[in-house]
């Protein structure tokens, strides 16, 4: 700790070479419209919102339509102008949600017009803290790096905020979203660092890049300099899993979030480039959450980066990015290293149901099949050498087999972060990563019952 | 367990295996086998590839009738197997390969989990078994039919039994080097055992530092405390006339014993105990003992090192 480990993190990877980037990472943005939007009321695990319109309603685009109850929900509104078609009841993460389905009107969308602050720096002395916070609860501000946590709670921490990270590190092999939105919405993510920034009363803010993005930071750093707010572009060596939130804070900061803490604890906040750009839109557009860029990548024709209305088919965006071509093959929804996946051997053809794009989906993956025999673990401690939390991933998975879970809490099993680099470094092809997090979850389980009796 | 499986995320895997590591070593190892059919005669060959066969055969057959996992052809039966051969004279009767083989495999591998559960190298257990029951047999060194043609049946002892009982060694450090003296089929050249090592460390499959505290700890230790008094050691015969070489960059290294931190320790336990033995006792070489000891105690290494944990606080952990 200190500052020994400045700009960096013990463990991680480096899961590919670059090529998985160069798939998509010079496609432009493009914006799409599909015909019909399906919009689930659980845009994150245990964020359910309760449905505020019913079939028949006509519903213009940003309008509010689930009303956040749930301690991890936010607000989540119409994503197209036109009319609910139906609410169906889904299956989603073992639980049934309520989905609403919303026909788009015919005709070409209105083009909106380029915003003052998308192209240069904006006024923003007009926002103070309690404003800012307000209008990114009222937009509907979910984490869009993965967690999807409602932002506007990290920003109403009374602790005291030196630090606000800017999370540009996009160290998911494959995904490009964030990278193409540093580079062609460069001025709206600036001001919406800007406003976080306020939001957060921080000292500084830091727009934190990978070093394999040289044109990102560059043109950000170009911005910057304009820039009265004490921002600055942090650059970081490439490495897996930098963009995990407790990772960067080490990384940049040399502190440790302490266990079952929050970044609010050691004096920082963590936000995702893409929610930069969406508070931008939010306090600076009064445009809500509705619309985030995904990459599409892997095995399809013709990967690119879109921007899709949430609630637009994951079947729609393969079909624009030109078809599956690997026959055998996964689609993940989000990174290759954390993202789940949600299809085998799809084809448009075989018609297999695949989910929408919700407000924390960075990505479409398609990857060829690949099958796998677990050896025996040959104690190598590959993945003790690699875990950034760490832990002792083959102890842990020892244990977990034999099914001594007070063991796997001794170990520390808790504290896994899920990054899945044990699991790519075992040359032995053992799933630690599935197990280990298993573990953590029934070591946490344990804990809460506990809780419970005392 | 056995059948492939579609992956569970992370969706990306190393390219490297078990199977891909263990190949590394065996190729590694080739260089020495080659240099052993130079030295020795092609009996070498013969005497490796029997050994090999026998191990992964015996590996096979246990895992088939006890219906486990079969993991024969993850080549580590076969570096076994070629570290076996290695260790015995060319003058060796092939069944007393065979009794080392077995023993290895079935006993000291597989009746203790398989691969990554023994609890010692089972290459070294093989040839301790045999050492101890035919030690005649095992002594039988022969002169390199490089040196002087039609000799190839006149024992000789080694490098350091020679220096163990005082005389003058008749090799230069050349030809220890290269290999040009008595010794067992596999470990007698120097020059090419370090090019299969740099070839493991060229694909990273092997832990260096800890072959280098090893090699280093015997070095030093008998140089200062050697039978000629303090600071009065043979460098350079003690470093090429034996084993050492062979010993801490294929045997040590290990990758069920080297663990992350306890790895310079271990490599310093087996250091100290191989000096000792040659040292102070009946043996002359001590490499197998040495290394033997610093695996049990791997272990307990590996269980009691811990690291810092993430956001857990010095005191609690």
């Amino acid at each position: 700790m200190g500052k020994a480990n400045h700009m960096t993190f013990p463990g991680g990877v480096h899961p590919a070479d670059g090529s998985d980037k160069a798939l998509s990472a010079d496609r432009l943005i493009q914006p799409y419209m599909p015909k019909q939007v399906a919009i689930s009321m659980e845009q994150t695990i245990g964020g359910t919102c309760s449905l505020l319109v019913k079939p028949g309603d006509r519903v213009k685009a940003g309008q509010k339509i689930g009303e956040a109850k749930a301690f991890m929900a936010a607000n989540i509104h119409a994503s197209v102008d036109g009319r609910v078609l139906e609410v169906k009841n889904l299956n989603q993460n073992g639980r049934t949600v309520q989905v609403c389905v919303i026909q788009a009107d015919d005709g070409p969308a209105e083009e909106a017009e380029a915003l003052s602050y998308t192209t240069s720096l904006a006024d923003i002395s007009g926002w103070d803290r309690d404003g800012i916070i307000q209008k990114i609860q009222e937009g509907g501000l979910a984490g869009m790096g993965g967690a999807g946590f409602p932002a506007y709670k990290k920003y109403l921490t009374d602790k005291k905020i030196d630090t606000l990270l800017i999370n540009g590190v996009e160290c998911e092999p494959y995904l490009t979203c964030d990278y193409r939105s540093m580079l062609e919405y460069s001025y709206a993510i600036v001001n919406g660092v800007r406003l976080l920034w306020k939001a957060a009363g921080a000292e500084r803010a830091c727009i934190c890049i990978e070093d394999n993005k040289p044109k990102a930071i560059e043109r950000l750093r170009e911005i910057v300099k304009e820039v009265k707010e004490p921002l600055e572009v942090v650059v970081l060596p490439t490495r897996y899993p930098q963009g995990g939130e407790r990772q960067l804070i080490q990384a940049v900061m040399g502190r440790e979030v302490p266990q079952g803490g929050l970044p609010a604890d050691v004096g920082a906040i963590v936000s995702n480039i893409g929610s930069a750009k969406a508070a931008a839109d939010m306090v600076l557009g009064d445009l809500p959450l509705i619309r985030r860029v995904v990459t599409v990548t892997g095995s399809v024709k013709n990967p690119g980066n879109f921007l899709v209305p949430i609630g637009t088919s994951v079947r729609e965006l393969l079909e624009l990015s030109g078809g599956v071509t690997a026959v055998q093959n996964r689609v993940i929804l989000g990174g290759p290293m954390t993202g789940p996946c949600i299809a085998s051997d799809w084809t448009p053809e075989s018609g297999g149901e695949l989910p929408f794009v919700s407000k924390t989906t960075s990505g479409v993956l398609v990857l060829p099949e690949s099958r796998i025999v677990e050896q025996p673990c040959m104690r190598c401690e590959g993945c003790v050498r690699v875990c950034p939390a760490g832990l002792k991933p083959y102890q842990i998975d020892c244990a977990f087999m034999e099914e001594d879970y007070d063991l796997c809490e001794k170990l520390y099993a808790s504290e896994c972060i899920a990054c899945g680099c044990c699991s790519y470094t075992c040359p032995a092809k053992r799933e630690l990563s599935f197990r280990v997090r298993s573990a953590r979850d029934m070591v946490k389980q344990r804990q809460r019952e506990r809780a419970v009796k005392q | 367990m056995g059948e492939k499986k579609t992956i569970i995320g992370p969706h990306l895997r190393t390219p490297l295996s078990t199977r891909s590591m263990m190949a590394d070593v065996a190729i590694a190892l080739t260089p020495a086998l080659l240099g052993a059919i130079y030295f020795f005669g092609i009996r070498s060959l013969w005497m490796t590839l029997l050994s090999v066969a026998v191990c992964v055969a015996s590996e096979y057959l246990w895992q088939k009738l006890l219906k486990k996992q079969i993991t024969a052809d993850d080549f580590s039966a076969v570096v076994t197997g070629m570290l076996i051969a290695f260790n015995m004279p060319v003058t060796v009767p092939y069944w007393i390969i065979i009794v080392a083989d077995l023993f290895a495999i079935l006993v000291v591998k597989q009746m203790f989990g398989g691969i990554g559960n023994n609890f010692v190298n089972p290459a070294l257990m093989g040839r301790l078994l045999v050492m101890i029951l035919w030690p005649g047999t095992l002594m039988q060194y022969v002169m390199p039919q490089t040196v002087g043609a039609g000799m190839d049946a006149v024992s000789t002892a080694t490098v350091l039994s020679t220096m163990k009982s005082g005389t003058v060694g008749a090799y230069t450090y050349w030809q220890m080097f290269i290999g040009e003296m008595p010794g067992a089929i596999g470990e007698t050249s120097k020059l090419l055992l370090l090019v299969g090592f740099g070839y493991m460390c060229y694909k990273g499959v092997v832990n260096v530092s800890s072959a280098l505290t090893y090699i280093a700890t015997v070095t030093v230790l008998t140089f200062v405390f050697s039978a000629e008094g303090m600071f009065a050691g043979d460098i350079l015969t003690n470093l090429l006339g034996g084993g050492l070489i062979m010993g801490g960059c294929y045997m040590l290294t290990d990758y069920v014993f080297v663990s992350r931190r306890g790895k310079i320790l271990y490599a310093l336990v087996a250091g100290i105990i191989t000096a000792a033995i040659r040292t102070f006792s009946l043996y002359p070489e001590g490499i197998c003992f040495g290394i033997l000891t610093a695996n049990c105690l791997a272990g307990w290494m590996a269980m009691a090192y811990n690291r810092h944990v993430y956001g857990v606080s010095k005191k609690k952990a």
